[in-house]
C-alpha cells in the first residue's frame, strides 16, 4: 500500500492519512485481515509524528475500518470488506455504463457529486 | 565502482574463511588420525545405524572420503565468494557455508575414529551420537562468526542520474511517500511439512531424539525466518525484512541506479527459494514465482525481492533516488 502525504496542504497530515487507508479499503486494494504499518515505523518513514499515525488509526477505528491489537498494529476489518462490496460494485456499474455512453471522466463524476449532495440533503432534511 | 585496495581485502577475508580455516581443519584432522590409525580395528567401522556399526570399510572411507569432501565444498564457495560476492550477502552465506562444512565434517570424523579406539573388532565400535551433537553446535556457532565477521559492502553512493525512462511516481516536491507491503511464503506448509518429514527420517534412522531434535531446530529456525517478509520504499530507500526483524536486506537511495518491476522464476533463476545468489551474482529475497522489484545497485550488484505491486515499488524509489541526487 501506498501512503503519501503534503505537509504544505490544508488538510491535517492524520486526515490525509486516514483517507488514503479508507478509499483503498473502499476499492478493495486493502484486504480484511490485512496489517497496516506499525505507527512508529509509518512515522519514520513519513517523518511525522507518532502521534499523527496514531490519530489516523484511531479515526479509522471509530469509523470501524480497522482494529487496533496491541503488538499487532492496525488490522483492517472483516465488517470493512463486507459494507464496501455493494458500494464497490456500484461504483463499478457507473463506470462500466458511464464508458458504454462514453461520458467523460468529469462529467461522470460531476453527476455522482450531484446524486450524492441531494441525497446528504434530503437525510438532513427529512 | 570497487577500488583495487577494497576488492583485495575482500579476497583476502574470502580465502581465509573459505581456503584457511578448512585448510587447517582438514590438516589437524589428517594428522591426530594419522597418529592414532594403528588403535583403529582392520577393518574400521564406517557406518552406524539404530543397532550401532552396521558397515565396516578402510581407512579412507573413514577419513579421506570426508575431508576431500571438504576440499571441494570449500573451493566451491571460495569461487562463489570471489567471482560472484559483489554483494555482501553472497560472501557472508559462502563463508559460512564453508566454515559449517569444514568443521562439521572433521568434527564428524574425529568422532568415529575415537569411538573405536583400541577395540578388537569393528562391531565393538561406540555410540557417535553425542559428538556429533557437539560438532553440529561448534560448526554452526563458527558460521555464525564467518557470517558476522564478514565486512559488509562499504556505502559506494552514485551521482548519476536515475535513467529518464525508468518508471516514475507522479509526486510533487512538498509530498513525501511511502510503500510497503508483505509477502509470505506461497506453500509455508510445504516448510513444515518438510521439516516433519525429515524429523521422523532422521528420528527413525538413528533412533536418537538429541540428534534429531537438534538438527530439525537447526533446520526449522532459518526456514521460520523465510516465510514471512515486510518490503518498504521510503526515503531510507528499498528494505526487505523478514518479520522477525532479521534476516534484513536494505539499499539505501543513494545506491540505486535503477529499479524495474519484472517476473521472477525461482528455481530457473535462484535455484530455489529463500535467500539466494544467482549465478551472475544477483542476490534475491525469492519467496514465490512472479512479481517483483529489481534494483540495480551500484558496485555493478543487483537485487531482487519478490513482491505484489512491484511496478508502484519500483517506481516510488525511482522517483526518491531522484530527489537523493
Amino acid at each position: 500500500m501506498l501512503f503519501r502525504i503534503d505537509p504544505t496542504a490544508a488538510e491535517p497530515i492524520f486526515a490525509q492519512l486516514a483517507s488514503q487507508v479508507r478509499a483503498q479499503v473502499t476499492l478493495g486494494t486493502l484486504e480484511p485481515g490485512t496489517r497496516l504499518p506499525a505507527a512508529r515505523e509509518l512515522a519514520a518513514s513519513l517523518d511525522v509524528n507518532v502521534h499523527t499515525v496514531l490519530r489516523a488509526y484511531q479515526d479509522l477505528r471509530d469509523e470501524g475500518l480497522v482494529e487496533l491489537r496491541r503488538g499487532r498494529g492496525a488490522v483492517v476489518t472483516e465488517r470493512a470488506g463486507a459494507d464496501f462490496a455493494p458500494l464497490r460494485a456500484a461504483i463499478e456499474a457507473v463506470a462500466a455504463e458511464s464508458a458504454r455512453l462514453s461520458l467523460s471522466p468529469d462529467t461522470a463524476a460531476a453527476l455522482v457529486r450531484e446524486s450524492l449532495q441531494r441525497a446528504h440533503h434530503t437525510r438532513r432534511t427529512p | 565502482m570497487t577500488t583495487p585496495a577494497r576488492s583485495t581485502t575482500r579476497r583476502t577475508i574470502t580465502a581465509l574463511w573459505t581456503l584457511a580455516v578448512p585448510a587447517l581443519v582438514i590438516a589437524g584432522t589428517l594428522a591426530w588420525t594419522s597418529t592414532v590409525r594403528g588403535r583403529l580395528p582392520e577393518p574400521a567401522a564406517v557406518h552406524w545405524g539404530s543397532a550401532g556399526p552396521d558397515r565396516a570399510g578402510g581407512f579412507g572411507e573413514l577419513v579421506t572420503i570426508a575431508l576431500v569432501l571438504v576440499a571441494v565444498i570449500s573451493f566451491a564457495m571460495w569461487a562463489l565468494a570471489t567471482f560472484l560476492g559483489q554483494a555482501a550477502m553472497t560472501r557472508r552465506l559462502a563463508h559460512a557455508v564453508a566454515a559449517w562444512f569444514a568443521v562439521f565434517m572433521a568434527g564428524v570424523t574425529t568422532t568415529t575414529v575415537a569411538v573405536q579406539l583400541d577395540m578388537a573388532d569393528w562391531t565393538e565400535a561406540g555410540n557417535p551420537t553425542t559428538g556429533m551433537v557437539i560438532s553440529l553446535a561448534i560448526a554452526t556457532t563458527l558460521a555464525a562468526v564467518a557470517a558476522i565477521a564478514t565486512p559488509g559492502d562499504a556505502p559506494s553512493p552514485t551521482l548519476v542520474p536515475v535513467p529518464a525512462d525508468a518508471a516514475r511516481l507522479d509526486l510533487a516536491a512538498s509530498e513525501s511517500a511511502v510503500w510497503v507491503r508483505s509477502v509470505r511464503q506461497s506453500s509455508p506448509w510445504l516448510l513444515v511439512g518438510s521439516v516433519l518429514v525429515s524429523a521422523v527420517v532422521l528420528a527413525l534412522a538413528t533412533r536418537n531424539v538429541l540428534l534429531t531434535a537438534s538438527f530439525t531446530v537447526l533446520l526449522t529456525v532459518p526456514l521460520l525466518t523465510l516465510t514471512s517478509w515486510v518490503v518498504r520504499v521510503d526515503r531510507s530507500g528499498l528494505t526487505a525484512a523478514s518479520r522477525l526483524g532479521w534476516p534484513r536486506q536494505t539499499v539505501p537511495l543513494d545506491e540505486v541506479e535503477s529499479a524495474t518491476a519484472r517476473q521472477v522464476k525461482p528455481l530457473s533463476e535462484f535455484g530455489g527459494w529463500g535467500l539466494r545468489t544467482a549465478l551472475d551474482g544477483t542476490t534475491g529475497v525469492v519467496l514465490r514465482k512472479g512479481e517483483g522489484v529489481e534494483v540495480q545497485r551500484t558496485g555493478g550488484r543487483r537485487f531482487v525481492v519478490t513482491v505484489d505491486d512491484a511496478e508502484s515499488a519500483a517506481a516510488l524509489l525511482n522517483t526518491l533516488a531522484d530527489r537523493a541526487r
